[in-house]
């Protein structure tokens, strides 16, 4: 086993172990701060597939702003972190189902596809040029909806914490 | 004013006011300290400052003053009367002191330095000087002596004012037998302190 | 480095013994910092700060460090043990992440990535969850104050700092530090705050933006190491020291240790972006890959001595004043940057 193969199974173990933690631990922001590692593995991952962009995108997005996002809401809703995260089993049939089906369908993914390593591939090419490029003439019509969709989603924001006017009498 | 026109005021504003603090600091970083490196350097204190007491006991005519005019009674003094056949000389004020100072303590862990002593004192000799330093480990030695006598001193000082009084009550008797018409005196004249 | 390759023939030793030299460079760098820091705050009150030991204090901040080592490392019995000792390595990792792609000369970069200066906005968000995590750790009401405060800070202040580096990257097309640096090569007229190395006219009108841009990114980056005026996340004054309240020894250490750190960081992309990194400012006077180190470091220095300048002369910003600053001054205005600088380039 090689170095390389080392460091990829401590991610893969990173990534699984604090999954696991998210998963089963009953207290919430223990949860919410495992998820830290978890996002931590997966970008260590897509730097093995050589996709820089991606991974640094993973650590922005999902650690700076969306693990601090839960964690601020976590936080600030005090009166929820002493209770216990429900881990019982309800509604057990649907649950395995779906899960069942969801499972399969991985599974299934996970054989029909050509795994195609190829480890000669050791450069990392200049990944951000070409997403850029890409990003505004083949994938241009994607990209324009999702900032709209975001452009939606920030005036809602802003529309929602206004301060109402109080009617002049 | 405008929003529009306080925003940009108070952009420029805040930008003008932090480079007028800027320059003060920058000023003050070339200036030379204030302070002094204390123990090494030591800064003048002023010439009425009141700090440790000092008495000049060859002055002191043991008249008490100072000790009740102490509000935290931090002066403690005994005297013993002299006989007319000593003379203990005069004080820098030309006074003559007829009074043996063998006690005079100053316990300065209890002054509170306000200097009330200092202004009875007929002869000045109890002064505050600019001496600040003098913490010590063990409380005692916060307890100043200024009496300059030596216990056989004040046992020989002490022995004659005795032999003095008996000889003034024998005197005293005699004229009382020369003269027996008057009543007897309860109590004596002399008080033997 | 092929020395150093061919003295170990081990490629796993070199890297690691490689990637320990920012550490090294850290603890040395913290303690000339510490001791400028309380001489120059003491100067500026017209005092004189340590004297004693050693020459003027020199000796001082070793002093202090080792102090620190011996102290009882305390943990509050009701705090969240895991987290607590968690928090200050986190920190501490996040800093030191981003010493891997600051180019401290031509020859010595950490990892010579083409995302570094992406990179460096990326891993700074772990910082942000170590402060979290140690103010929630502690228990203690004033540090969940402190470590909520300093994460709305630090991420509000990170878009103002993204966008100058996209400002930056729009003129030197390049988003590796080592090439940014390069770019600028040749003299103080390269730089990019003064426009980079371009046709005059161009320079000329892209001048005033970049001077602009600057200066935002130097107030952002202030504001992202947690220092005054914006030090509400440690406001002695009102959360006795934020969110390291608690911590005391090592893991107190551990978090100084990761501030002046940061403050080299930021420092150090101020200077990698906009004043020419490890370029001379004469040209080919005094350049080459030792020369290099040294004006890097220096620059650094001395953008570090205006941080500690700015420190002891403004007071404290209140919170409602911080996001003003950050979301209605900072932004819009690099906003118009943006927006004339790529109007300038494609012309």
């Amino acid at each position: 086993m090689d170095l390389y193969t080392i460091i990829f199974y401590i991610f893969a173990l990173i990534t699984l172990g604090a999954a696991c933690i998210v998963v089963f631990s009953r207290n919430i922001v223990r949860a919410a701060f495992a998820l830290l590692f978890a996002f931590f593995g997966v970008a260590g991952i897509y730097v093995f597939l050589l996709a820089d962009f991606i991974a640094i995108t993973q650590l922005l997005i999902y650690v700076g702003g969306i693990l601090v996002l839960i964690l601020f809401g976590v936080m600030l809703t005090s009166h929820q972190i002493h209770v216990d995260a429900k881990t019982g089993t309800v509604q057990t049939l649907p649950a395995v189902m779906i899960v069942a089906a969801l499972a399969g369908t991985l599974i299934g993914i996970f054989w029909s596809t050509n795994w195609n390593v190829n480890p000669q591939l050791e450069i990392m090419d200049k990944t951000a040029p070409q997403i850029g490029e890409l990003l505004l003439t083949k994938y241009l019509l994607p990209f324009e909806i999702a900032s709209v969709v975001l452009l939606v989603a920030l005036i809602g924001a802003a529309m929602i914490a206004r301060r109402e006017k109080k009617p002049k009498d | 004013m405008p929003a529009v026109g306080t925003y940009f005021y108070n952009i420029f504003h805040s930008l003008y006011t932090v480079i007028v603090g800027m320059k003060i600091t920058i000023k003050h970083l070339f200036t030379h300290s204030a302070t002094v490196q204390y123990p090494t350097v030591k800064m003048k204190i002023p010439e009425r400052a009141r700090n440790r007491l000092y008495v000049n006991i060859d002055d002191c005519i043991g008249c008490d003053q100072c000790s009740m005019a102490c509000p935290v009674d931090c002066i403690t003094i005994d005297t013993i009367k002299s006989t007319p056949d000593v003379d203990l000389g005069l004080t820098s004020k030309n006074t003559k002191k007829r009074l043996y100072v063998p006690r005079f303590d100053i316990d300065i862990a209890k002054c509170c330095y306000c200097g009330l002593c200092v202004w009875p004192c007929p002869t000045d000799c109890i002064v505050m000087t600019d001496v600040y330093e003098f913490s010590e480990f063990d409380r005692k030695k916060l307890i100043y002596s200024f009496s300059n006598m030596s216990t056989d001193e004040i046992a020989g000082a002490q022995e004659r004012l005795k032999k003095y009084d008996e000889e003034q009550a024998a005197k005293k008797a005699a004229v009382k037998a020369a003269a027996p018409i008057t009543p007897p005196s309860s109590k004596p004249e002399s008080s033997a302190s | 480095m092929e020395i150093i390759q061919k003295l170990f023939a081990n490629e796993l030793i070199v890297s690691i013994l490689l990637s320990l030299l920012p550490l090294v460079f850290i603890i040395a760098y913290a303690l000339v910092v510490l001791y400028t820091e309380m001489k120059v705050a003491a100067h500026i009150q017209d005092r004189v700060a340590y004297m004693r030991t050693g020459w003027h204090g020199l000796l001082q901040p070793i002093a202090d460090m080792l102090k620190l080592l011996q102290k009882e490392d305390i943990i509050p019995d009701k705090a969240d043990k895991l987290l607590f000792r968690l928090a200050p390595i986190i920190a501490f990792v996040g800093t030191y992440a981003a010493y891997a792609v600051l180019p401290f000369s031509s020859i010595y970069i950490g990892s010579n990535i083409n995302l570094g200066a992406f990179f460096l906005v990326a891993v700074g968000s772990l910082v942000v969850v170590g402060i979290l995590m140690a103010g929630w750790a502690s228990n203690n009401k004033w540090s969940l104050f402190g470590g909520v405060r300093s994460a709305a800070q630090m991420i509000s202040y990170e878009i103002p700092t993204a966008i100058a580096i996209i400002i930056v990257v729009m003129i030197t097309g390049s988003l590796n530090l080592q090439d940014v640096t390069k770019f600028q090569d040749g003299g103080i007229g390269n730089w990019v705050v003064f426009g980079g190395p371009s046709p005059w006219l161009q320079k000329l009108m892209l001048m005033p933006f970049t001077i602009i841009t600057f200066f935002i990114l130097f107030v952002s980056s202030i504001a992202e190491v947690n220092r005054t005026p914006f030090d509400l996340p440690e406001a002695e004054s009102e959360l006795v020291q934020g969110f390291n309240t608690e911590y005391s020894g090592m893991r107190f250490a551990m978090f100084y240790l990761s501030e002046y750190a940061n403050l080299f960081t930021v420092s150090a992309v101020g200077i990698a972006l906009f004043l020419g990194g490890w370029s001379s400012p004469f040209g080919t006077f005094m350049s080459g890959p030792v020369w290099g180190i040294f004006w890097f470091v220096a620059k650094a220095y001395i953008f570090v001595l205006v941080q500690i300048w700015v420190r002891w002369t403004l007071p404290r910003l209140r919170v409602d004043q911080l996001m003003y600053v950050s979301w209605k001054v900072l932004t819009p205005w690099l906003f118009v940057c943006l927006l004339s600088v790529g109007l300038i380039l494609v012309l």
